[in-house]
């Protein structure tokens, strides 16, 4: 199985993580496309979604080398385990592709002309997307098989953004699925979806993001080992109206969602003590 | 807001292209009688091209702001005390070039609502005091077969702003809201008396498809807009249903119920599949996001009085559309063409509000919590537009556009933007705390 890694830039974690849950299955990556880190678009979106602190927090992290094992590098600690190794810590998807020896690629655009060439070269049987452009028709229709998305929602109940928040909220339980990417928005046919179970441990949404992208690398090494086996396949989704679509949600409705998570958790707690 | 959009009579585009010419030359030598107003206005473009250039949208951000909601309710509130006339009506504007407009019936009309709204969430007296001065005027301006007239107080040229002898249907309409609430509160039988009056000559008005049409209607046609006039008049059935004093007030409620949803019929056989809604029908002007709402407005509204599922799904769909391209793009545009094609690049800031009021209503009666999310992004975004600094007539304006230099009612701020903003602000509040009620209670206990 050739597989082919899409990433938002080089210094991405789940594209990291990604690209060696995938080594560590034996499917060494035949090359990872990612885009440019000074990407004026893509700061401009990481400052809007993590704010300017943690950008820089981030930003830091990955250029400026540490002493000590490596965890203040990372910045998701669930997936520590993926990217701390015997030598020391990935920081970029640079250091993975050299420990493992596959080319890493960075384009502007990764629908462009260009970009698709140098995807067909690498004639993957699967592209993994975990960051980047609104793919087109061009890019989906290279990988034999499809591409991979990571979708931090049960589909189709949660489709678009902010999806753990939005399936607290909605009472729909928290979870994972690996889609195939169509021209909708999580609309593409279902290979595999999973309620996580660890939703009631999480104190912060933060903290339920981290795991959640920890869990669905796992969720997407199972659905690649059960492609190449060939015992999983897509099914397409069910429902694909307009009414499942979510967006980016508001700060007063995160706090709320946020309560609720914590009001999980101490249920959980006090159910634990209570035997 | 429907006779301030300037058409002459007789529907050429070129006509109201003149029109629109001289209106703004007129409006232009307001600056030679009130230089003060220079800095104000060079403040503002520079403020507006500032922020056009340098704010950033992408998929994951929406406007956010320290500004609190109560404050900007504060400032929404002082800008409508403010223009209150001597003669106790509200202007229609204060314009960056001219000033103060004159008094103007509808809005004074339909503000009423909005003020005891106010005065109740911020226990401002003054607001008390304005409502009483208002709806006082407004008993004056009632014309002997119940009607109020269209255009501005004092204005009697035709054309501009309608001509004021002329009887208006979407006025009375707007102004009966106003009478409704102020009865509720009062409970003075003159009142009601208005209201009733009003109501039995907007039936009487009514043509045999639900539609209002001919001398009292703007531009003399038919118009969906005129929702809001049938959301009047299930309030008015409402109210006149809960007194049931007699034979009489029963009668009058069935007729202005049944008024109310053969006009709810005619519009609903407007909305096309794509959740446009045809018979805007504004000659000389593009379809503006403050029409449509007006529309969506109205049949929300008179759908949830009369307990009509229909009305509330077409207007659901109709929301989603506009909802999916405010989410999508940041803002919505302030005109479009049919099935919401072409969007123009200004905002229409009463359309948002309005807009930010019907996700709420919708909120409130499907719990879908979506349209509180677009709701909260909207107003969140709106609160930085409103000046927080200036002098009477731009603390706390609501611009007809944004940039305020856009096709809607440039460089000028609307009493019934405020007025819609306001209602947004303070729907906004009431709906967070029964949310917050709600889910606290909906949580599992851990005891």
């Amino acid at each position: 199985m050739r597989i082919v890694v899409l990433c938002s830039n080089v210094y991405s974690e789940t594209g990291c993580a990604m690209a060696v849950r995938m080594a560590e299955l034996g499917y060494v990556p035949a090359g990872a496309l990612a885009l440019p880190t000074l990407d004026r678009g893509t700061v401009v979106r990481k400052l809007g979604q993590w704010g300017a602190r943690d950008v820089i927090r981030y930003a830091s992290a990955k250029l400026i080398p540490h002493r000590g094992d490596g965890r203040a590098q990372v910045s998701n600690p669930y997936l520590q385990p993926l990217l701390i190794h015997g030598e020391g810590v990935f920081r970029s998807l640079r250091e993975v592709a050299v420990f493992y020896g596959f080319p890493v690629a960075v384009c502007n655009d990764q629908n462009a002309p260009d970009s698709i060439a140098r995807l067909k070269e690498w004639s993957p049987d699967l592209i993994i997307f975990t960051g980047g452009n609104i793919l087109r028709k061009q890019l989906l229709e290279v990988p034999r098989l499809g591409v991979l998305n990571v979708h931090l929602g049960l589909l189709p109940e949660v489709r678009g953004m902010s999806s753990p928040e939005w399936s607290l909220l909605n009472h729909v339980p928290v979870g994972v699925t690996i889609h195939y990417i169509d021209a909708g928005i999580d609309t593409g046919p279902v290979l595999q979806r999973c309620e996580f179970p660890d939703a009631a441990r999480c104190e912060l949404l933060s903290d339920l993001r981290n795991r959640l992208i920890a869990f669905g690398v796992e969720q997407v090494a199972e659905v690649v080992a059960g492609l190449d086996r060939g015992t999983i396949s897509a099914s397409p989704q069910s429902d694909l109206d307009e009414d499942h679509q979510f967006f980016v949600m508001h700060e007063w409705l995160q706090a709320r969602a946020a309560a609720r998570l914590t009001k999980r958790r101490s249920v959980a707690v006090a159910e634990s003590v209570n035997g | 807001m429907t006779d301030s959009v300037a058409a002459s009579g007789d529907n050429s585009r070129d006509n109201a292209i003149t029109d629109q010419i001289a209106k703004a030359l007129t409006e232009a030598t307001g600056l030679l009688r009130g230089p003060q107003r220079v800095v104000p206005l060079i403040q503002r473009l520079v403020s507006d091209k500032l922020r056009v250039t340098f704010e950033q949208r992408h998929l994951y951000s929406y406007a956010t702001t320290k500004r609190s909601s109560g404050d900007a309710l504060n400032s929404l509130l002082r800008w409508i005390l403010d223009a209150q006339r001597p003669d106790g009506g509200i202007a229609a504007y204060y314009s960056l070039l001219s000033g103060y407009s004159e008094s103007y019936p509808e809005v004074t009309g339909y503000i009423v609502p909005t003020l005891y709204d106010c005065a109740r969430t911020t226990g401002d007296d003054d607001a008390v005091v304005a409502v009483e001065r208002a709806t006082q005027w407004l008993l004056s301006l009632q014309m002997p077969m119940g009607a109020f007239p269209a255009g501005l107080h004092g204005r009697l040229r035709s054309g501009l702003h309608g001509d004021e002898k002329q009887p208006s249907v979407f006025n009375t309409g707007q102004i009966l809201q106003g009478l409704v609430r102020a009865h509720v509160e009062t409970n003075r039988p003159e009142i009601l008396q208005a209201a009733v009056a009003a109501g039995d000559w907007l039936v009487k008005m009514q043509h045999a498809d639900g539609s209002w049409f001919g001398p009292a209607a703007y531009q003399n046609v038919a118009h969906t807009y005129y929702s809001m006039v049938a959301w009047a008049l299930a309030e008015l059935s409402e109210r006149a249903a809960n007194r049931r004093h007699g034979c009489s007030d029963h009668e009058h409620s069935l007729s202005y119920g049944l008024a109310a949803e053969r006009n709810l019929d005619w519009v609903l056989s407007h909305f096309r599949p794509s959740g446009w809604i045809d018979g805007i029908n504004l000659r000389g002007h593009p379809n503006y996001l403050h029409f449509i709402a007006y529309a969506l407005q109205g049949v929300l509204e008179c759908g949830i009085l009369r307990q009509r599922s229909d009305a509330i799904e077409a207007v659901a769909k109709s929301s989603w559309v506009l909802l999916r391209k405010f989410e999508t793009n940041k803002s919505l545009p302030g005109a479009f063409e049919p099935d919401f094609k072409n969007g123009q690049r200004f905002t229409c800031l009463t359309g948002n509000a309005q807009m930010s009021c019907v996700w709420l209503r919708l909120f409130e009666v499907t719990d879908d919590l979506r349209y509180l999310n677009a709701a909260l992004k909207m107003n969140e975004m709106m609160k930085p537009l409103i000046p927080a600094r200036g002098g009477r007539g731009v603390f706390g304006g609501v611009g007809g556009s944004y940039p305020i230099w856009g096709r809607y009612q440039p460089l000028r701020y609307l009493s019934w933007g405020n007025k819609f903003f306001a209602d947004a602000l303070l729907l906004e509040r009431r709906l967070k705390r029964s949310f917050e009620a709600s889910a606290f209670e909906a949580l599992p206990c851990a005891s």
